[in-house]
């Protein structure tokens, strides 16, 4: 497992972003579904060793990144893009991506092929040369998916990755996911069900710091078949009707 | 966005260490490239020209005279350190203000390893410029025939500075990081200048000494001329200069290693061993600087002195004669050489063939006042046979003079240095001399072209000399004067030869006088 987690919580003072999250997957694309609040990208950042958990156990990679060596092999082998990606504006695509490659700590022979082909996967190729504070907002957040995705990464979590982009973009990047998860472990954070159908091998849709479902995007239509939960396409019915039975629940209990 | 066509490269060896320097210059290139730092630099530039190098124009062209401003006062250091320390905090607030902090941070590089790359970049741009902008103006100097030799341990404390002002400014942004940061730290900057300059100016020996902008000691005093020149400038304030800003610079830096997300726990401690190295070393400094004592060429720190600097630089000397007798003088001050044989040469000619007259003059080293009394002479002779030794760093020479108030006539020179002639001559040492003694200093004054009526008023203003009230010339020393004066060339020097030994020994009265 790439991912082992187990009763995990974190807290900000009174309010408890998640609250005993336990969730294990391997290679693939894992979409992490919710509504605003749900606790993803707080998950997220403690996946990335950002946030520390408050409890709770947490296993990347096969290691605890609560001790500093292991947390600093599982960063060489982590890809990271998130919910705002900040960028320096006076860095050219290229700059900004290899940056980031260096400071992964990536071989240096391999930094400039890696750094290309970064670009290219992310379409920048032509732009390769851009400064980033002359880019759209679609490109920026495709510059911040080339730097997570420089190192090859075995776990890259994308906290919102489609934000922005255009739906010619955002196909094209379904694609990539379903290459990227051939050999790692990918976890989409997103509020757009539609990436989850297209890319994810498996889904989890959270609520309230709670993992309310997991399991995989066809489980997810199927709950939402003749609840008559509100919703344009089947995953939307299953993503309603899901936090409809997790909220009754809630209130009853 | 292309899925299969190429995949990532992936890397799965362990990485070796040697990657790890090349790793760091590649980071130092991209964020040397990306520095806020050069779109400050015109500004500073101008600020340079205008406060450093200009001002220094208006002094004698000697480096000890030239360089007072701009590095004994430190105006070098004003004119970097504030905007330094701004940009530095600008850039060390970047990945906060930019929202990029959670990215560095979980990167295998520690956090702190990326902020001391652009720290680095940052700073070799304001060290950089530093060199560059006092390399030009000595170059400029020395286009000008700037005599003696450039202050280089100087200009070392001043990039030791400026990388200090980066450190501190850098600091305050990592911990800051807000788009206040740069015009906060700025504000320090300048603070921490105006007060070095005014403690600075209060302390002539002590811990004060440690202040960048402290010009007493070096570039103060009699021998300041002289620095370079004669000596070489004395390393040992600027040493411990260095070692004070360089304590800062990294006490500054082992700062931002300390936060948690800065990296591990080694590194961590590795940061606060860091920090406590720089305060000790900041500490060190202050200390050394207290026991700084003034000797003949400059501020001597014992634990710092080398003995080779006290020897002296060796030099072929620009001659010329005066009176028939030669003049040497050091090729720094070649330029002054006719001055100095035109203003010699009256007053020699009074004195030539008396048994005590010089046969040779030559130019010595300024001295800086050590506990004697009274001022130095700025000419004193002595020796068998008896040879005219010139302290020319004690004068201001004709022509720019910066603080002086004016340039300096060649004629005021040339009475001053007819003064010290005779004051010399006559053997009056560092005093006032006896009655007769001053008698006859004003009659050979008189026969060298200086009316007794001007005479009180060159005695007052005189750089170095006696400090004598201006008045009229009269009373009994100005009427005995006037009586050996009037009489004819030969018996006044029958006199003076017959009674040379016995006027310098302070044995003669006025009315022993002719």
């Amino acid at each position: 497992m790439n991912i082992d987690i187990t009763d995990l919580t974190r807290r900000f003072g009174r309010t408890q972003a998640v609250a005993g999250v336990d969730l294990r997957t391997g290679a693939g694309v894992f979409g992490l579904l919710g509504p605003n609040g749900a606790g993803k990208t707080s998950l997220l950042r403690m996946m990335a060793t950002v946030l520390p958990p408050t409890s709770g156990r947490l296993r990347l990679l096969g290691r605890d990144p609560g001790s500093y060596g292991p947390r600093r092999e599982i960063r060489r082998r982590l890809g990271y893009l998130p919910q705002n990606l900040g960028y320096y504006p006076g860095f050219t695509v290229a700059e900004f991506v290899e940056y980031f490659a260096l400071l992964k700590d990536m071989p240096p022979g391999q930094v400039p092929r890696a750094v290309a082909a970064a670009v290219g996967q992310v379409g920048l190729g032509d732009k390769a040369r851009a400064k980033l504070r002359t880019l759209s907002g679609g490109m920026l957040r495709r510059a911040g998916i080339a730097q997570a995705i420089v190192n090859g990464p075995e776990l890259l979590l994308l906290d919102e990755p489609t934000a922005g982009l255009d739906p010619e973009q955002r196909v094209a990047f379904r694609a990539l996911l379903r290459d990227l998860g051939q050999r790692a472990t990918v976890i989409v954070s997103t509020h757009l069900v539609e990436d989850v159908g297209a890319a994810c091998t498996e889904v989890a849709l959270m609520d309230a710091g709670k993992l309310v479902f997991q399991g995989t995007p066809d489980e997810l239509i199927a709950r939402g078949e003749g609840t008559g939960a509100a919703g344009d396409a089947p995953l939307e019915r299953g993503y309603s009707a899901v936090l409809a039975a997790a909220r009754s629940t809630t209130a009853a209990a | 966005m292309t899925a299969a066509t190429a995949a990532p490269v992936r890397h799965r060896t362990p990485r070796a260490t040697s990657a790890i320097p090349l790793n760091a210059a590649r980071l130092l290139r991209i964020e040397l490239r990306r520095n806020a730092m050069p779109w400050i630099l015109p500004l500073i530039a101008a600020l340079f020209w205008f406060d450093s190098y200009r001002p220094s124009t208006g002094t004698a062209q000697l480096y000890g005279l030239r360089t007072f401003w701009n590095m004994g006062q430190g105006h070098t250091i004003i004119d970097f350190g504030p905007f330094v320390a701004g940009v530095a905090a600008w850039m060390g607030s970047r990945d906060g203000r930019r929202g990029l902090a959670d990215l560095v941070t979980v990167t295998a590089r520690p956090r702190w390893a990326a902020q001391l790359a652009t720290w680095a970049a940052t700073t070799i741009w304001a060290v950089a410029a530093y060199l560059v902008f006092v390399g030009v103006m000595f170059a400029w100097y020395a286009h000008q025939s700037v005599g003696g030799t450039p202050p280089w341990w100087w200009v070392a404390v001043g990039a030791t500075a400026v990388t200090a002002f980066s450190a501190v400014g850098f600091a305050i942004g990592a911990y800051w990081p807000s788009r206040f940061a740069a015009p906060v730290a700025a504000f320090i900057g300048f603070l921490a200048m105006a007060l070095s300059s005014q403690t600075g100016f209060n302390y002539t020996s002590g811990w004060g000494l440690i202040l960048p902008t402290n010009s007493n000691g070096t570039f103060d005093g009699n021998a300041q001329a002289d620095s370079g020149i004669f000596y070489p400038w004395l390393p040992d304030l600027p040493i411990a200069r260095i070692i004070f800003l360089a304590g800062i610079a990294v006490a500054a830096l082992g700062l931002t290693g300390l936060p948690a997300r800065a990296g591990g726990p080694w590194l961590r401690r590795a940061a606060t061993v860091v920090t406590l190295a720089g305060v000790a070393l900041a500490g060190t400094a202050v200390g050394l600087a207290d026991t700084a004592r003034l000797s003949a060429h400059g501020m001597v720190i014992p634990a710092l002195h080398g003995a080779a600097n006290d020897e002296p630089i060796a030099y072929t000397p620009a001659c010329g004669r005066a009176a028939g007798m030669p003049v040497c003088l050091n090729p720094a001050y070649r330029r002054w050489l006719p001055d100095v044989t035109a203003a010699l040469a009256p007053a020699l000619a009074e004195v030539a063939g008396l048994p005590g007259a010089p046969v040779h003059a030559i130019q010595v080293a300024a001295a800086y006042p050590s506990g004697g009394s009274g001022p130095p002479q700025v000419i004193t002779l002595g020796g068998h046979p008896p040879v005219l030794r010139l302290s020319l760093g004690q004068l201001d020479m004709p022509g720019p003079c910066g603080f002086c108030g004016g340039p300096i006539a060649t004629e005021l020179f040339t009475e001053q240095l007819r003064l010290a002639f005779a004051h010399a001559f006559v053997g009056m040492g560092n005093g006032s001399g006896s009655p007769v003694q001053q008698a006859v200093q004003a009659a050979l004054l008189r026969g060298a072209g200086i009316p007794f009526a001007a005479q009180p008023r060159l005695l007052a203003a005189a750089k170095n000399g006696p400090g004598a009230a201006a008045g009229p010339a009269t009373g009994p020393v100005y009427a005995a004067a006037r009586g050996l004066a009037t009489l004819p060339a030969a018996a006044g020097h029958a006199w003076l030869a017959a009674h040379l030994a016995a006027l310098r020994a302070g044995r003669l009265t006025l009315k022993e006088l002719p």
